[in-house]
């Protein structure tokens, strides 16, 4: 079978000295030939194209360069079956005879694939249609020569998001977990609960407990009610595509009203305790310094006295006692 | 309990700079970290933003209306139990919040319960403060105040490991158990007897007689016109980095360089206040005018060496203005008065604070950016500075403008007639 020229630039007529000059300066060009027998997980290319020709067309690109010791990759999203064209293009400097151009889906050899030179750039381009979960992973190009270059495409279904630190609820709460993806809409999400290993389904006919509310399609919540210490552990979201799942974790926590409880208690009475403290300090010096004050007192009255016996003039003696008192 | 004839500058003094230091960290630290529960609750209770940052406005105003009840009530009974009784009030307000199941429970709980508690705690301790030094009372003012930005600091990581660790209910309850403390600290403040209190009567005698005290009323203006401006650069100068197109990250940390120079400034002008001569006055009038400059000059500025420099200068200044404005009150009306007067100008500057904001807001609607809210505010500042030249004494640079004797015989002055008792016999 021939292969149709597509969109790889046609052998159409170049002026014969350019034709010249580019041959002495990469090689001759070279075309490929599909291989005979194609593999029972791609379809015949003919039919299916028409098969298939409402689905939606993507292309991708990967450039490689002939001495970089890194591979490339590139990640794709992908939520719908769709029609797939990739396309993988290296800058030889020389011999574009001598480079062997392979595609594989993992490990297995692939088949039916373009390649194409113009100038000193080979392309190598492999379309095919996805439209379940096993045609999902990872194409490869490879070319062959000095050093192996290699070119991957990553094919995936959208990531979900959910919280990444827990949640913290407390027992008779109640609380919404979400998980939303940024720009997809799966078929449907389901939610399972996992004490351990083990990923239980959530069955919302069942209890009055749970409630899933879908207010977009690219979001949903579960809400739980009555929260018990049973209620704990992680939950998982899975969101259901045509070409594969996808799951996310979010975790809950839930404690008792007590685990707060005893921390405010002991400051509570710490505050007391301070409390109690400066307060008795206050009187104690209060009264520490009443009785230095009465034993001053005493002490001038006891001098007064002592002055009076010694025949002092009994006016001077009264007048400071009045002082004395007075203060 | 002799009644002393001069503020003791020392001995006790020292433990209510540490009651007033605490308090002013568990009362507008929490208020300023609260910002870590209002991403919680905006998705605890779907509310939109607007109505949970409602919460935090209402406690601040009820604080600030209430602050003239809590004077009036620390000059009837003494600042001892009205400060722990606001503690109370303040921590079942956050402890109630804890059970909340709407956010209209919030506004009562923490808006109103809350902030009442709030009210009757921060004026009382201050004017306490004042009565207790008067050599030394814009350092210890200045040093009572770092609490503030201390706090800012320590509570906001603290708030985000006890919502991580306990979810916000949780948290509020161990928020209320810390606002407990204002117990503790309100005992710290023993009450203090000076020569004066009698001859100035009760609160409304107090009350009355302010109210016709010439150079009180115009500090009021003044200090409404400085509060209006002041805080504008606290709410809009991360917006006005990012219109200059500054990384968040940089501009988080010019936004800590210059609380770190406010924290210097309140100090080192706290020190200043004390040992330069003359009247108080006039060191506001220096650092409210260098404050208002150096907001005038912010939209000027736009290489970030220069943003840099602003900022430090209107750091260190505006710092430095806020113990030198709490000063400036006791040498007015003195220090018989002074519970009363601390709430009146509390009340009243809470005008300038709770327009300033939405003015300079409305002013970058209307304009397009900062530069003209960045020019009124300093305006604001320079004309609130302006009234202070009309405040006594301000231009006395004889030898007898020294710490004035003035605050006892103004007291004496314009007291009620009230029996002369209490004072030496002749």
């Amino acid at each position: 079978m021939r292969a149709p020229s597509g969109l790889l630039g046609p052998r159409g007529p170049l002026p014969l000295a350019l034709l010249c000059l580019l041959a002495a300066a990469c090689g001759s060009l070279a075309e490929g030939q599909p291989s005979a027998s194609p593999l029972t997980s791609l379809p015949i290319r003919g039919e299916m194209m028409t098969k298939y020709s409402n689905l939606s067309l993507e292309s991708h690109n990967i450039s490689l360069t002939e001495h970089s010791n890194v591979p490339v990759e590139k990640n794709i999203t992908l939520e719908r079956p769709s029609n797939i064209e990739l396309t993988c293009q290296i800058t030889i400097s020389r011999g574009v005879n001598s480079v062997n151009v392979t595609w594989k889906k993992g490990d297995e050899l692939l088949e039916n694939y373009l390649t194409n030179a113009t100038g000193c750039i080979l392309y190598a381009q492999y379309m095919f249609t996805i439209i379940n979960s096993k045609q999902m992973g990872s194409y490869s190009c490879f070319f062959g020569g000095e050093k192996e270059q290699r070119g991957t495409f990553n094919f995936k279904v959208p990531e979900i998001h959910g919280k990444n630190k827990p949640l913290i609820t407390y027992v008779g709460d109640s609380t919404v977990l979400m998980c939303k993806c940024q720009h997809c809409s799966p078929l449907h999400w389901t939610w399972y609960h996992s004490n351990g290993s083990v990923q239980v389904p959530i069955d919302v006919q069942m209890s009055e407990k749970y409630a899933i509310n879908r207010t977009n399609a690219n979001e949903t919540r579960l809400k739980i009610m009555q929260l018990t210490e049973d209620n704990q552990g992680s939950y998982w979201c899975h969101a259901v595509f045509q070409l594969g799942e996808s799951e996310e974790r979010v975790q809950l926590v839930v404690l008792s009203y007590l685990v707060p409880l005893k921390p405010f208690l002991g400051i509570v009475v710490e505050v007391a305790i301070l409390v109690a403290v400066i307060l008795l300090c206050e009187t104690y010096t209060q009264k520490k310094k009443k009785h230095i004050d009465d034993g001053k007192e005493f002490e001038q009255v006891e001098q007064l006295k002592s002055d009076d016996t010694n025949g002092v003039e009994n006016n001077a003696p009264r007048h400071r006692k009045n002082e004395s008192v007075s203060q | 309990m002799a009644r002393r004839a001069e503020p003791p500058d020392g001995g006790w003094g020292w433990m209510v700079v540490l009651s007033a230091f605490f308090q002013s960290a568990l009362v507008f630290g929490v208020l300023r970290s609260f910002g870590v529960f209002f991403v919680e609750l905006v998705a605890a209770f779907q509310e939109q933003a607007a109505r949970v940052s409602w919460i935090a406005s209402i406690g601040i105003a009820v604080q600030q209306f209430g602050s003239p009840v809590g004077s009036a009530l620390s000059t009837k009974y003494g600042p001892r139990p009205v400060v722990m009784a606001g503690g109370i009030l303040a921590a079942s307000g956050m402890l109630l919040a804890s059970f909340a199941t709407s956010v209209t429970h919030l506004y009562l709980s923490i808006g109103l319960l809350s902030g009442s508690g709030w009210a009757l705690t921060f004026t009382p301790t201050l004017a306490c403060l004042s009565r207790y030094f008067s050599r030394r009372r814009s350092l210890a003012t200045g040093l009572a105040l770092t609490g503030v930005g201390l706090s800012s600091f320590a509570f906001a990581p603290l708030f985000q490991w006890l919502v991580s660790r306990y979810a916000w209910r949780g948290a509020l309850l161990l928020v209320s158990a810390l606002s407990l403390h204002l117990v503790a600290c309100g005992a710290l403040l023993r009450p203090l007897s000076l020569t004066e209190d009698p001859a100035v009567g009760g609160p409304g005698a107090q009350l009355s007689s302010l109210l016709r005290h010439g150079p009180f009323l115009r500090y009021t203006v003044a200090l409404t016109l400085i509060n209006t401006g002041y805080f504008i650069p606290y709410v809009h100068l991360m917006a006005h980095l990012q219109d200059l197109d500054w990384e968040p990250l940089s501009a988080a940390f010019l936004l800590s360089v210059v609380a770190v120079s406010d924290l210097v400034g309140r100090v080192a002008s706290g020190w200043l206040g004390d040992t330069a001569p003359g009247p108080v006055a006039r060191l506001l009038m220096l650092w409210t005018t260098l404050t208002g400059v150096s907001l005038a000059l912010f939209p000027v500025a736009r290489t970030p060496t220069a943003l840099m420099v602003l900022a430090v200068a209107y750091g260190f200044t505006s710092g430095a203005l806020t113990p030198v404005a709490f000063s400036v009150l006791p040498e007015l009306v003195g220090t018989g008065r002074i519970y009363c007067g601390l709430g009146l100008v509390q009340m009243v500057e809470s005008i300038g604070g709770l327009l300033g904001a939405p003015l300079s807001g409305y002013l970058r609607d209307t304009t397009g950016d900062y530069t003209t809210s960045f020019v009124v505010a300093g305006a604001f500042l320079l004309v609130g500075s302006g009234i202070l030249i009309t405040l006594p004494h301000v231009f006395c640079f004889s030898a007898s403008a020294s710490k004035p004797q003035d605050p006892k015989t103004d007291a004496v002055d314009t007291k009620v007639s009230l029996t002369k008792e209490g004072l030496q016999e002749d």
